[in-house]
């Protein structure tokens, strides 16, 4: 077993750390007391970024992308996770891989244009009344001719205010058992479109997060992602590698930079006429912290490896989500308690990282939701999914 | 007129890391440790691509060491050098020795340019550039840098700091002296060793990072060089650096006196 990373790998991490080190770090306090990030600094980034191929990474080469693999796209997201949503998505790209479903004229509408950043899209799943529960969705999309009219609304839609077009899912026969969901390729501009309030969040300052309103908006067969009815099975096959990504690894970066200042922090700050460090109590923090973020980060490239040798990895991307999640919010809060009076004020980031952190364990499937995944795999593969395979 | 250019990528403990002397002082702990790219070489590196893009031409980069120094080639290779050279070698070497390697390697590749980093971040010895331009004989410029700062818009518009002569026979250096820059003239081939403000090295692109997988890099063992090496310099022991002692503050300038000419006993 060899933990070595490449050179490749290494360099790819390096190029990544500098990018954000450089571009994106000087942006954080102003996206964070502004509450926006001003739009000629996107573009900035963004245009930089894209020269030096860190745009969309996790799309394939032939699409505009860099390829990389299961394992590499974590090791890159995983450095994403030392900054913030919204400078991550302006200079990374957020492209969700369902979009590969892509089909013809698709590809020239949807697909190519949003690797090469001239388009941006937002999922569109969650509603009011359907969370965790993505099947309980009632946007409908009602057959009409050859093609559809979608009605219905949706919320916490991530970027929806900057997306110009929108992967929502609809039901499209309420009949069947269980009921028809489609996926449906949705643009901005459509008739029938109507962008609804931002809803302000704890944290991620920066991102909008948007209420979406349909009303019979005309659909054609070129709007539809995939077969008829199929909608939840492309969610399940393309989202797991994008939870792992977005979730997974973005939350074992993220604990690792707070872990960097604790650790800094522990070193420099006197009481009692020594370092705090000295302390075991504050050692013990410390300890959990650099113990749990290996743990994650292990189970986090165990978890790519599998994705890379084309096994179904669902279950252990659902771990890496729990663990992962929950580790970052053990580490945030530990932070905070070792920074102190420091840690609650806004004078310092870690209140931000605090705050930041909390989502993690809710979206993209809960802590309680991935929790009940993995006993139901546990119960269902045995063995196979906890014990060494000899 | 297109230049081929010489320039060195040597692999160094990083010197943000956590640097320790073995305890019998043969040497530094080196399990552990990360490794990159000298950034002084880094610069050279740089410059040399910036030269080539203006100008057209190569970008060698070598490197002398053991099997693992490939990695810093590849860095350089993926920032846009075109081949490189590992001359492979274990176990220490002074400047001189280094200075005598590469004065082959120049002699076989005959680059109108060899670009080097003043000194590299590990030994800071700051000798190798001067001894291979004495061995050649050729055109020398210590401490390149440039008139503009590292904030101006020629550095972000990447221009080169290096400035060649129209008609390709000479460059212009600014380099860093003691009160100020002095700006030489000098004829080409020529040796230059770069300093902190000539450049900001480029973020390597993923494109590039692809692309060094597949660039040559070739492998000379001493023994072709025909050389022998023999080591000037011999490094006997390392030992720490002695922890500072904490300072004191005084009350009076007579106390300052007894305590810097009497108990110091200085001045």
């Amino acid at each position: 077993m060899d933990f070595t990373l490449s050179d490749e790998q290494k360099m790819l991490v390096n190029a990544v750390r500098q990018f954000i080190k450089e571009e994106l770090k000087p942006l954080e306090d102003e996206v964070e007391s502004t509450g926006l990030l001003a739009p000629e600094k996107a573009r900035a980034i963004f245009e930089h970024s894209r020269e030096l191929g860190l745009y969309a990474m996790n799309m394939p080469e032939e699409y505009g992308g860099a390829g990389l693999s299961a394992i590499d796209t974590m090791l890159v997201e995983e450095q994403f996770g030392h900054t913030s949503d919204i400078l991550i998505r302006r200079a990374f790209g957020n492209i969700y891989e369902a979009l590969l479903v892509c089909e013809g004229a698709q590809k020239e509408r949807w697909l190519l244009p949003t690797v090469r950043g001239d388009r941006t899209c937002s999922i569109a799943i969650t509603e009011p009344g359907a969370g965790s529960d993505a099947m309980g969705i009632t946007t409908r999309a009602v057959k009409d001719g050859d093609g559809w009219l979608l009605t219905g609304n949706k919320h916490f839609i991530s970027d929806g205010e900057y997306s110009d077009f929108f992967l929502v899912t609809a039901v499209t026969d309420p009949e069947s058992t269980p009921k028809a969901i489609s996926l449906f390729l949705v643009d901005k501009d459509s008739p029938g479109f109507t962008l609804g309030r931002n809803q302000v969040m704890m944290g991620l300052t920066g991102t909008s997060c948007n209420e979406l309103f349909f009303k019979n908006i005309r659909l054609t067969r070129e709007n539809l992602l995939g077969e008829e009815g199929r909608g939840m099975r492309i969610c399940l096959q393309t989202l797991g590698r994008v939870r792992l990504a977005q979730v997974g690894a973005r939350a074992v970066g993220k604990a690792t930079h707070v872990l960097d200042l604790m650790v800094e922090y522990v070193k420099e700050r006197k009481q009692f006429g020594k370092p705090i460090g000295d302390f075991q109590l504050i050692q013990q923090m410390i300890a959990d912290s650099v113990i749990e973020v290996n743990a994650a980060r292990l189970l986090l490239h165990r978890a790519a490896w599998e994705i890379d040798q084309g096994r179904d990895a669902r279950d252990w991307i659902s771990m890496v989500k729990v663990h992962a999640a929950e580790t970052l919010g053990r580490v945030t809060d530990r932070a905070v308690q070792v920074f102190g009076g420091m840690g609650y004020c806004k004078e310092l980031p870690i209140e931000r990282y605090y705050r930041d952190s909390r989502i993690y364990r809710i979206f993209d499937g809960s802590s309680e939701i991935h929790r009940t995944l993995v006993a139901r795999g546990a119960t269902k593969f045995g063995a196979a999914l906890y014990d060494v395979r000899a | 007129m297109p230049l081929k250019i010489l320039v060195t990528s040597k692999r160094v403990e990083d010197p943000e890391a956590l640097i320790l002397v073995k305890a019998d002082g043969s040497g530094i702990e080196t399990q552990g440790l990360s490794y990159r790219i000298n950034p002084f070489d880094e610069i050279a590196v740089e410059e040399a691509l910036r030269l080539k893009e203006e100008h057209g031409g190569e970008v060698v980069v070598a490197s002398i060491g053991a099997a693992d120094c490939v990695s810093e080639i590849r860095v350089a290779l993926a920032m846009g050098a075109d081949r490189g050279i590992r001359v492979d070698h274990e176990g220490p070497l002074d400047p001189g020795m280094v200075a005598a390697i590469l004065q082959k390697l120049v002699e076989g590749e005959q680059p109108d340019l060899v670009i080097l980093g003043k000194q590299s971040v590990d030994d800071d010895q700051n000798q190798v550039g001067q001894i291979l331009a004495q061995r050649m004989g050729w055109a020398r410029a210590t401490f390149a840098s440039k008139e503009e700062s590292l904030e101006s818009t020629a550095e972000k518009t990447r221009q080169c700091g290096l400035r060649l002569a129209a008609d390709g026979t000479s460059i212009r250096v600014v380099r860093e002296v003691d009160g100020g820059l002095e700006t030489l003239e000098l004829s080409l081939p020529a040796v230059i060793t770069t300093d902190l403000r000539l450049n900001i090295p480029r973020i390597t692109s993923v494109p590039g990072i692809m692309k060094a997988r597949k660039k040559p890099v070739r492998e000379i063992q001493v023994e072709e060089l025909g050389i022998e090496l023999q080591p000037a310099v011999i490094v006997r022991k390392l030992h720490s650096p002695s922890k500072r002692g904490g300072g004191l503050r005084v009350k009076t300038v007579q106390e300052l006196w007894d305590k810097v000419h009497g108990e110091a006993g200085v001045l």
